[in-house]
């Protein structure tokens, strides 16, 4: 298990600030200053304030990714993520408008993204062959699909009573309260992956599925419990988006999927199992999210922001090999 | 031990990003807080400045120096920023809209800020909304991806002060000053009806094919169309058989017209209020030599292989408005927005340089709005004319 | 020696299997309105569903290889937009002269995968996924906020007109080149090869990074392919064109039995799967499911499809490890 589980578990190793600094992590974190500075000197309007009011549409959204780091380090991946959250920001509305209070619409969101999730976990474990990308492909169009219709040929629902659901769009002082959810679930999900059992089981599945098996760990009850919580999450997802736009319609949460996957990716998580952590990825999201705010507010091109976003996730990607390659070079010259 | 050790450094290291990366910006933000500040006045400044130049330009070019500010019949928008959103990019309908925009403002003196969201989604709309406010942008002409979903964001700005208009696709009364109509929602149904009453020769099956099912315009010309098919017994043998969607795709607006023409062999019209599905729909009829004709909105620049009188094009005719005289009347309302001159309430005034003088009317749903003008008819004899301009 | 039984050949292959699900469906669908089986509505599946089809050969490949690639559709855009600019700005109007200008765009870019994902040993959704968002944005970047339209391309669109053979002609091409190479030569067998154990096949000779770059290549290749053809058939460019299409092309190929996994998987099978997609989207408006319903109706045939194959798949093991016992 140590061996390849990776970045997480270097017990063994010394720690000293070089390597600290080389570490993914510790990459991204120069990474970020260097770009919040970069930030700044192009952009006049990249102020804290600024940032704040911008940032909720993308909170919201890294609300997924700490689940989706879970699914990746099973080795799994869900693609349909967007559509739950499209699924649940319509039926809020519906909630909301048949006239039920503000804690049962919230409450009713939450299920119903669990419940999308407990579908996909269920499909996933009862029948392990079939590769999670297309289970999920499959309930990618389902669940939009159930969307599109219970919208009917209008394609959009909004609240009758924005009262309800203006809480969850509300600020404190200039921080939106979604920023403090945030970062609650950040600390129990970290803490989760990175201290608890149930994590290290996901680490064990993920490197290995079959030795995982026979060193006792439950792993189809993993894997359920891993697609429930993506599900719990889109749904809060989708609740909070349903705050910022009144309403919901069939094109919410389109893309999400890739977005939030790209996130755990860029933070060093790999979607071949077992390997990264959280603190990697919430860098990470953060400094996709600073970026497309900083070049938003330059008016660059959208098209042109994504083509950046493109590069920097390949970029990424690439250095663990290159370095890897250097590394096997280097021992070769010192054998010989 | 040691990895506790550098899980601590690793937390040490978060909270020290956290701290620094909020110093590091909020440093940032008290530096050009001031600078704003003092641009602020600076601004304000400006203005006044600006409304002492303007009966100097006025001057300047009652002697016939200033062109431009003749075009823009005096309007004048030097030192302050507008911004346009639209549906989404790539779309050259879209463009051409963008095209009058800029025109006007940048005639007038004003800076344009042109935002095309990568997708046409109400999440890329927020997000480019967001931005602009950031800027501290003077207007926002938005043409809006749905009718309620940018209400909280469109709030935001006009609260801090920004004038903010819908154009081409309406946002809710809440949620805008007013809105540049390209036609009169009953107008349009009116003319489409009138072109299907015509094409089919008074009586028969006709189809439409419309764009994705929530776009707001396209719905309410068909809602359009059908109360008053309803309320007019001139039309009662007109039988309405499906409206399909083809969700502006080439490939499934192909696929919807081919299922029409199989499921339907009475069928005299397909009406396809919408550009991509008109011209889609346009190519599957002309290419199968069917005898069922089309009509619908569509660009001239898409649409002039197909539109003919014989029996060898399939699209008689069609209508459109100009996008590049909605976008400079979005520019010009915008103008009269931030000068002062018009409020948004029903019956206020303004003129939009050569194109005339125009009101606002009650919208019908207690918002303003400013109609362009009736659909323009594309037939063979001005197609040809047309092509090269959008 | 043994003679199988007619029944057990049929649940023994999965492309019987499919084939049969493929009558039974177009038995409903015929039954349900008969206008469904007639020349042009089959001719009109087959054009309209053209890009599909060559785009799941190329996804076949790659699945083979035990990869993915999702960057199809964004490399299709870019290429069809790049052919509908040069015919817009009248730079090239040879027909022959796109498709190789097309093609030869989509090489790159499917080498370009290769090379990324063999080398610098990256996740292949990982890497495609990087792309779709490049090729996507370069699609928009080289229309400018434009589009090729009617007009523009009017020429080029003569080769994919509605009763034209073109079309028809590429695809027969493309399936028959592709059976025989999978088939019957040593390229088909060694990608079958590194996608059933990397390891094996690098120890016994074959050159794997080779392979997988040759198998993305072709991935590109048929991308490109597929984009001319989607200007020619639909006689314009868009930079949005055939968006969130690589999911239908995924879903193609694993109706078709292709395991995600790796080394499973037969070009008559990703045909097949693809065709099957092709009916249900020209089936559902004929039989009167209203437009909103369509997808989920999609999703809910990809699902039990797979999960289909996955059951028969059990069943077919089980006979196999009672045989073994006896």
């Amino acid at each position: 298990m140590a061996g390849k589980s990776g970045r997480s578990i270097k017990a063994e190793q010394e720690v000293s600030f070089k390597k600290l600094i080389l570490s993914w992590e510790g990459a991204l974190f120069i990474l970020i200053i260097l770009l919040n500075i970069f930030n700044a000197s192009i952009s006049p309007s990249y102020t804290v304030t600024n940032i704040l009011r911008e940032m909720p549409k993308y909170l919201a959204e890294i609300l997924m990714m700490f689940p989706m780091a879970y699914i990746l380090v099973l080795g799994d991946i869900d693609i349909s993520v967007g559509s739950i959250v499209c699924l649940c920001a319509t039926m809020t509305c519906f909630i909301s408008n048949a006239g039920a209070p503000a804690i049962v619409t919230y409450i009713g969101c939450l299920a119903v993204g669990l419940i999308c999730g407990m579908v996909n976990g269920a499909v996933a474990t009862r029948f392990p062959e079939l590769p999670s990308m297309i289970i999920t492909l499959g309930t990618q169009i389902i669940y939009r699909g159930i969307a599109e219709i219970s919208l009917g040929s209008g394609g959009s629902v909004s609240f009758n009573d924005t009262k309800k659901i203006m809480p969850l769009s509300k600020k404190i002082g200039p921080v939106p309260v979604v920023l403090f959810v945030v970062i609650i679930a950040a600390v129990i999900f970290t803490v989760v992956l990175a201290k608890c059992t149930f994590g290290r089981e996901l680490y064990a599945i993920g490197s290995n599925k079959l030795s995982a098996f026979y060193a006792g760990v439950e792993v189809q009850k993993c894997r359920f419990i891993a697609y429930s919580l993506l599900g719990l999450m889109a749904g809060a997802c989708g609740l909070f988006l349903t705050a910022y736009m009144y309403g919901a319609n069939t094109t919410t949460g389109q893309g999400f999927e890739m977005e939030v996957i790209a996130m755990c990716v860029f933070g060093g998580i790999a979607t071949t199992g077992g390997k990264g952590n959280l603190i990697g990825a919430i860098i990470a999201g953060a400094i996709i999210v600073l970026l497309r705010i900083a070049l938003g507010q330059i008016n660059l091109n959208s098209q042109l922001i994504l083509v950046i976003i493109g590069a920097m996730l390949i970029i990424a990607v690439l250095i663990p090999g290159i370095q890897a390659n250097l590394k096997a070079r280097r021992k070769l010259k010192q054998a010989r | 031990m040691k990895r506790k050790a550098l899980s601590v450094l690793l937390s040490a290291a978060m909270t020290a990003a956290l701290l620094s990366g909020c110093g590091g910006s909020s440093g940032a933000a008290s530096e050009s807080a001031p600078a704003a500040s003092e641009s602020a006045p600076a601004a304000s400044e400006a203005a006044p400045a600006a409304s002492e130049a303007a009966p100097a330009a006025d001057a300047a070019s009652e002697a016939g120096a200033d062109a431009a500010a003749q075009a823009t019949g005096g309007a004048d928008a030097s030192g302050k920023t507008f911004a346009i959103v639209v549906k989404s990019a790539g779309n050259a309908y879209n463009t051409k809209e963008e095209e009058g925009f800029k025109e006007v403002i940048e005639a007038a003196g004003g800076t344009v800020v042109v935002k095309e969201p990568e997708a046409a989604t109400v999440d890329a709309q927020i997000t480019a909304i967001q931005s602009l406010i950031s800027q501290g942008v003077d207007s926002i002409s938005v043409a809006a991806n749905d009718e309620n979903a940018l209400q909280a964001t469109l709030e935001e700005a006009m609260a801090a002060g920004i004038k903010v208009n819908g154009f081409d696709s309406k946002t809710n009364a809440d949620s805008r000053m007013t809105f540049v109509n390209q036609a009169g929602t009953q107008e349009v149904g009116q003319t489409l009806l009138d072109a299907v009453y015509d094409l089919t020769g008074g009586e028969g099956q006709y189809a439409i094919l419309s764009a994705t099912s929530q776009a707001t315009n396209q719905n309410a010309w068909i809602d359009a169309m059908k109360s008053i098919a309803e309320g007019d017994s001139k039309y009662s043998k007109l039988e309405l058989v499906e409206v399909a969607y083809g969700d502006d795709e080439p490939q499934k607006s192909t696929d919807q017209t081919q299922a029409l023409l199989s499921k339907y062999p009475d069928l005299k019209v397909i009406c396809a209020p919408t550009t991509v599905g008109v011209s889609a729909a346009a190519k599957v009829l002309q290419d199968q030599g069917s005898s069922v004709k089309l009509t619908g909105l569509g660009l001239p620049s898409e649409m002039a292989e197909y539109i003919g009188a014989d029996d060898a094009h399939s699209c008689p005719y069609m209508f459109l408005w100009n996008p590049i005289d909605l976008g400079r009347l979005a520019a010009y309302s915008a103008i009269a927005l931030v000068n002062g001159d018009i409020t948004g309430a029903v019956g206020d005034t303004f003129t939009a340089g050569d194109m005339g003088d125009y009101t606002l009317t009650d919208a019908g749903d207690n918002g303003s709005e400013i109609i362009l003008g009736p659909p323009f008819k594309f037939d063979p004899d001005n197609i040809a004319e047309w092509k090269d301009v959008y | 020696m043994e003679q199988k039984s007619l029944i057990k050949k049929i649940t023994g292959s999965r492309e019987a299997l499919l084939f049969c699900i493929l009558i039974a469906l177009g038995v409903v669908v015929t039954i349900l309105n008969p206008t469904f089986f007639s020349p042009t509505n089959i001719a009109q599946i087959f054009r309209n569903n053209a890009i599909i089809m060559i785009m799941a050969v190329g996804m076949f490949c790659v699945m083979l290889t035990a990869g993915i690639d999702i960057s199809i559709t964004s490399t299709l855009a870019f290429s069809g937009m790049s052919i509908g600019m040069l015919q817009k700005h009248d730079i090239v109007q040879s027909t022959l002269l796109m498709f190789l200008i097309a093609m030869g765009i989509g090489c790159i870019a499917g080498f370009l995968n290769g090379l990324i994902i063999s080398k610098g040993k990256v996740a292949p959704i990982i890497c495609t996924m990087g792309f779709m968002y490049i090729w996507r944005g370069m699609a928009y970047v080289v229309g400018n906020s434009s589009w090729a339209s009617g007009e523009d391309v009017s020429q080029f669109a003569k080769f994919g007109k509605d009763g034209t053979a073109g079309p028809y002609i590429i695809l027969i091409v493309v399936y028959g080149l592709f059976f025989v190479l999978m088939k019957w030569t040593k390229f088909g067998r060694k990608i079958y090869a590194v996608g059933s154990n990397a390891e094996a096949a690098r120890v016994s000779g074959i050159n794997v990074d080779n392979v997988l770059i040759s198998a993305y290549t072709i991935m590109g290749l048929m991308a490109g392919l597929a984009g001319a053809l989607s200007v020619s058939i639909y006689a314009s460019a868009q930079p949005n064109m055939q968006y969130g299409k690589e999911m239908d092309v995924i879903a193609a190929c694993v109706i078709g039995g292709v395991s995600m996994s790796g080394g499973r998987g037969t070009i008559v099978g990703t045909f097949l799967g693809a065709l099957i997609l092709a009916i249900v989207a020209k089936a559902l408006p004929l039989v009167n499911v209203p437009s909103i319903a369509q997808n989920t109706v999609k999703g809910v045939i990809i699902l039990v499809v797979v999960i289909v194959n996955v059951v028969s798949q059990r069943m077919i093991d089980k006979q196999n490890l009672e045989r073994r016992e006896m």
